[in-house]
């Protein structure tokens, strides 16, 4: 959050029609802009103008041009300004960034102050395993899909994570899509369930998939993990926060 | 039922969804060529978001990049086979990524036939 006093404030002059990597300029920006954290950032519209080029843009009512001025303006600290002008320089390409010394008599404050700040999330590093499960779309187990039943089944094992994939096109374990429908889209389509957690655990599920999967492959790859969780092992003392906790 | 247990290497292709080769769509011609050269299996994902070395960003609801959502294709083979594909693939594609990672494959199978 900026506090009142002395800051930066940085205009940057774009054409509307200017692309970035075949996306506006401007959202570029703004992207950038809000995903390092800014504190605000305005983007305005000219109506009429010209720059390097010294064309005159302007919109007519017949037509509507993309190459009318737009402008966008934030304020923040010396050092914010200073570690984003690098990148902002490649973003604007032939654009002109501006920068002023201004003073911040009164800064924002967040409309809708929140009701309790959520707990700060825990980033976890590590070595596991990955677990790929490769079916078939068809394939059962008992009464169910047998996708649905291995993801019941590891999560009844405390598996701590499975999502299940759909190939859209594909051949192998099953030797009848080899045969006949090697290259058409089928409704027996390849089934990928790809599990993380440590080896262990992993590997103390495998009774159970050999039960289960008559036919197909098991994979397991080594993999660093970095994990993001609002709840740490052991200090879980906060109310579950509403949506917010999805990790 | 048949469970057998070997060392192998996967390979995950990336690339977007409008890659063409010989007019054909690339992910179909990789399968094309895998199946040709024997290898054990391949399987198309199509990714819902993303971007890669354009940085564009691939979105496939968004109907102007409909048909360039990513593409990840996976192939599990003996190190032996992948080698065969690579050349291959360095033919065919012409902006993507592969990435090469080692494995540990359990196998099972209805019918003890063919290793």
């Amino acid at each position: 959050m900026l506090s009142a006093g002395k800051a930066l404030k940085v205009s940057i002059y774009l054409s509307e029609g200017s692309k970035h990597h075949g996306v506006p300029t401007y959202s570029s920006i703004l992207d950038f802009l809000f995903y390092r954290g800014v504190s605000g950032a305005t983007v305005l519209k000219g109506i009429a103008g010209f720059g390097a080029d010294h064309h005159m843009h302007s919109a007519s009512i017949v037509e509507i041009s993309d190459h009318l001025p737009l402008k966008i303006e934030f304020i923040e600290s010396r050092e914010k300004v200073s570690e984003l002008l690098g990148k902002l320089e490649e973003l604007a390409g032939t654009g002109m960034i501006e920068v002023q010394e201004t003073t911040l008599a009164k800064p924002a404050q967040i409309s809708k102050p929140k009701t309790a700040t959520p707990p700060a999330h825990v980033k976890m590093e590590g070595k596991a395993k990955m677990m790929r499960i490769y079916i078939g779309e068809a394939d059962r187990w008992k009464d169910k899909p047998l996708y649905n039943a291995l993801v019941e089944a590891m999560r009844a094992n405390d598996i701590a994570g499975v999502t299940v994939y759909r190939g859209i096109l594909g051949y192998g374990a099953h030797r009848r899509m080899h045969k006949d429908k090697a290259l058409h889209l089928s409704h027996d389509c390849s089934i990928m369930l790809s599990a993380v957690d440590t080896e262990d655990k992993l590997r103390s599920f495998l009774p159970l998939v050999d039960q289960m999967v008559e036919e197909g492959l098991v994979v397991f790859s080594d993999v660093d993990i970095i994990k993001y969780s609002y709840r740490a092992l052991g200090v879980d003392q906060s109310e579950p926060q509403s949506g917010s906790a999805a990790v | 039922m048949m469970k057998d247990q070997f060392q192998a290497r996967m390979l995950r292709i990336h690339f977007g969804e409008g890659d063409k080769w010989q007019g054909k769509p690339l992910h179909e011609a990789i399968v094309a060529k895998c199946m040709e050269l024997g290898m054990a299996g391949a399987t198309v994902y199509r990714g819902i978001e993303g971007y890669g070395a354009s940085t564009r960003i691939h979105h496939a609801s968004h109907w102007t990049f409909s048909k360039d959502a990513p593409i990840m294709l996976t192939i599990i083979d003996s190190e032996e086979q992948i080698e065969k594909l690579i050349p291959h693939l360095d033919a065919m594609v012409e902006e993507g990524l592969i990435a090469m990672s080692h494995v540990e494959v359990i196998r099972y199978s209805r019918s003890p036939e063919k290793a």
